[in-house]
């Protein structure tokens, strides 16, 4: 999946989602979501996508038994679980086998989006890490102050702002020393380059016209 | 030629009333590596700042006076042209970092200034072989070591070509082994890439193998600059700032009589040296 | 008082980063625990705590097992100062903050106030009862995160890098406050990279490398003896001197004031032999 450009990839996720809505019977739901999975086996993503993935299966089968609960209808709650995974699925795959910032590079080059808001996605990406570890430590400080987590739900909660008004202090200061050092580095100016290479290739077009091909044989 | 000339610099933050800044007058020529000291408050982040032109620039309130780095008057220029001059490592780091793997972090501010992609390439390459992170281009920002973000932090300000490097106390999160290897990395761009290095530092003996200048800032203004040796001799001489003294002085200063004076050691190699010097000579005077 | 028992930890299996430490730390001691970032300083500190769980071994607090202790009950045990006060810091008084720990670990309000306010004197925060934390300064922030775990009454005291950030005078009144608490009877553990802690202060000094206890003693003998660089540590410039001048006469000395004294001495009576 490497030689294949994210842009490929974009439209990829797009046609997924349109084959998704538009298919409507178990086995062909099932081929697709088998594809995808094919195409991770393919793509040798990282344990974590897998478990990524086998969590959202897990998502898929409560929706599929609270909707035959409530309908009782066995094959639309099958349709209904296969859609939402195939249609989640794909997101796992582009994001498990590409770069962040070939998608932003894509994403700004390629589809018009402002470089405003593809970088405000990665960066997001970039402090999820931190803000974790963040808020592990200030749990960690409070509980070092006997702050504890029994009790009723309501106390429960009024202990949980302990830990949420230092983790937002701390969110506060760290954004703004994110701002000055992006204005330092020149961000939000006019002229902008990238430096990930995103130019489509033969495989893409090849890919592209498959999809084409298919769309057109799912819709009509 | 003077890379950094601040003018009768005064400057108060945006709702505040005490001065930050007051009457600093200051100027450091190309190749220097100056250090800032003094105790916390007494406006040594404020004036890294006023380097950089986020003061004024980023943080509003009022400035009096001048700052030039380079050719550039920092009043009159952008906080991304003068930063083209001046590379800034603040306190936190950490949040300095804002992409997710090093290779982006570096080419994050050559991307913004639209700088050719075949070129990206080679300056980040420099850039992190400079500071001793080539072969960690893919890896995520945040599975790096306190030292090595810091590194991160310097290389991706490096990148485009600065001619000045501040930064803001660099140490406190390091350990002794990590501090001694910043320093070493700073030096050595500061006399193999001319390089001018301004930083702020609590504990001067970490500074003193290297640095040219020290600035001793108390309160918003400037209490004594000059070579090292001239600063640290004030600082022996005023009782509140003993307690500063890097251990190196403390011995010098603690010996020294009216009839007994030392060099000025910058090494514990040099003061054994020396001692063992004296000591010797005072075994033969003995003997003799 | 609390005794390690060939505890190991690891995060991940085959990950090992702490490995078969036993230690005893006795009532009224006064420890610095060395060693380069990631050698497992915070780790060790973190069990103790309970934060973490050993995967090998036994943690006992006065003989009662800790591993069914949560952090919140060996709180009312151990005081926890975290490098990063602004961390701990969530009340808009400072009062209120200082008596939150009393107040969680079941202490009556009027008790919990009564601790606090003792515990501010203590640091000589009295006066600053209503301010905001936030407000204060550095220092002042460190002394208050200080008074929040003093108000719980502790018999332990662990600090993690106390002094880093701080400059040399708030830093000399924190580690003077210190003392005082330790002359009162407070057992202190202190995690730093100030090699000037250990040389004055420290009875006891434990060097952590790559999860090992590397040693476990006197300070003066850790810098009279062993290759200390190899475990990310610095010499003193008193001890590099001292070591350099030993064949002319000159004592061992690990404090610049103690190598000052000797150093005059020497001169003053001269070399024999």
């Amino acid at each position: 999946m490497g030689k294949i450009a994210p842009l490929t990839k974009i439209i990829f996720t797009m046609m997924v989602s349109i084959w998704a809505v538009a298919l409507s019977s178990p086995l062909s739901l099932s081929l697709v979501v088998a594809a995808q999975l094919i195409l991770m086996v393919i793509g040798r993503v990282e344990i974590k996508t897998y478990k990524a993935t086998a969590f959202l299966a897990l998502f898929a089968v409560i929706l599929f038994v609270i909707q035959y609960v409530f309908v009782h209808d066995i094959v639309l709650a099958l349709i209904t679980g296969l859609k939402m995974m195939a249609m989640a699925m794909v997101f796992i795959l582009v994001l498990a086998t590409t770069r962040v910032q070939e998608l932003t590079a894509a994403l700004v080059s390629q589809c018009r989006i402002p470089y405003e808001y593809a970088f405000m996605f990665t960066s997001a990406l970039r402090f999820v890490p931190d803000f974790l570890n963040e808020s592990q430590t200030i749990q960690e400080a409070q509980a070092c102050r006997g702050y504890s987590t029994k009790g009723n739900i309501f106390k429960r909660i009024i202990n949980y702002l302990s830990i949420v008004k230092p983790l937002v202090l701390r969110a506060i200061s760290r954004s703004e020393t994110m701002a000055l050092s992006m204005e330092l580095r020149g961000f939000g100016g006019e002229r902008c380059s990238f430096s990930s290479q995103v130019a489509l290739g033969i495989t893409d077009y090849a890919a592209l016209t498959g999809m084409a091909a298919v769309t057109v044989g799912v819709l009509f | 030629m003077s890379e950094i000339v601040i003018d009768d610099l005064s400057y108060t933050y945006p709702k505040s009333v005490e001065q930050a800044l007051e009457g600093i007058s200051l100027t450091i020529e190309s190749g220097s590596f100056a250090v800032l000291t003094g105790f916390n408050g007494s406006g040594k982040t404020t004036l890294c700042m006023a380097i950089a032109g986020a003061v004024p620039h980023y943080f509003g309130g009022a400035m009096a006076g001048n700052v030039t780095v380079g050719s550039l008057k920092t009043t009159e220029s952008g906080i991304c042209d003068i930063a083209n001059t001046v590379g800034l490592v603040m306190q936190d780091y950490e949040s300095q970092l804002v992409t997710l793997t090093v290779e982006e972090e570096v080419s994050f501010g050559l991307e913004n200034r639209g700088v050719e992609c075949s070129e990206i390439a080679r300056l980040v390459k420099e850039a992190l072989q400079m500071v001793g992170l080539s072969g960690k281009e893919r890896q995520h920002t945040a599975a790096l070591s306190g030292g090595q973000k810091q590194r991160l932090a310097i290389a991706s300000v490096l990148a485009t070509k600065p001619s000045i490097l501040v930064l803001d106390d660099p140490t406190s999160a390091l350990d002794p082994e990590g501090a001694c290897e910043l320093y070493e990395l700073l030096y050595q761009l500061n006399q193999d890439h001319g390089l001018t290095i301004v930083v702020v530092e609590h504990d001067l003996s970490l500074a003193l193998p290297y640095a040219s200048n020290f600035i001793l800032l108390e309160n918003g203004r400037i209490e004594k600059k000059g070579t090292p040796a001239e600063v640290l001799q004030y600082m022996g001489i005023k009782q509140q700032y003993a307690c500063v003294l890097p251990e190196l002085w403390k011995l010098k200063l603690g010996l020294e009589t009216d009839s007994l004076c030392f060099s000025d050691w910058s090494t514990s190699e040099e003061a054994a040296n020396e001692l063992l010097h004296c000591v010797r000579s005072k075994e033969a005077e003995k003997s003799a | 008082m609390l005794e390690f028992n060939d505890v190991s930890f690891a995060y991940h299996k085959g990950c090992p980063v702490l490995t078969n430490l036993s230690l005893i730390v006795q009532p009224g001691e006064y420890i610095a625990v060395a060693g380069r970032n990631g050698s497992g300083k915070t780790t060790l500190t973190r069990l103790i705590m309970s934060l973490l769980k050993p995967v090998k071994g036994k943690i006992t607090f006065e003989s009662v097992d800790t591993r069914n202790y949560s952090p919140a009950d060996m709180a009312s045990f151990v005081g926890y100062v975290f490098q990063n006060p602004s961390r701990q810091m969530f009340h808009d008084t400072v009062i209120e903050e200082a008596a939150f720990g009393p107040l969680q670990i079941g202490i009556p309000k009027v008790d919990a106030i009564k601790y606090a306010k003792e515990a501010l004197v203590k640091v000589g925060l009295d006066g600053f009862e209503t301010a905001y934390p936030a407000s204060l300064s550095k220092g002042q922030k460190k002394r208050l995160a200080l008074a929040s775990v003093l108000s719980m009454k502790p018999r332990l005291l662990i600090l993690d890098e106390p002094t880093s950030g701080q400059d040399q005078q708030d830093k000399n009144a924190f580690l003077a406050l210190l003392d005082q608490l330790h002359s009162e009877g407070l057992a202190i553990m202190i995690i730093t990279h100030d090699m000037s802690i250990l040389a004055e202060r420290a009875e006891r000094t434990i060097v952590m490398c790559e999860g090992v206890k590397v040693y476990d003693g006197l300070a003066l003998e850790l810098f009279r003896t062993y290759p200390i660089e190899k475990w990310g540590l610095r010499k003193p410039v008193a001890v590099a001197v001292s070591h350099r001048l030993s064949n002319y006469g000159v004592p061992f000395a690990a404090t610049i004031d103690k190598l000052v004294l000797e150093l005059k001495e020497v001169g003053r009576s001269g070399i024999n032999g």
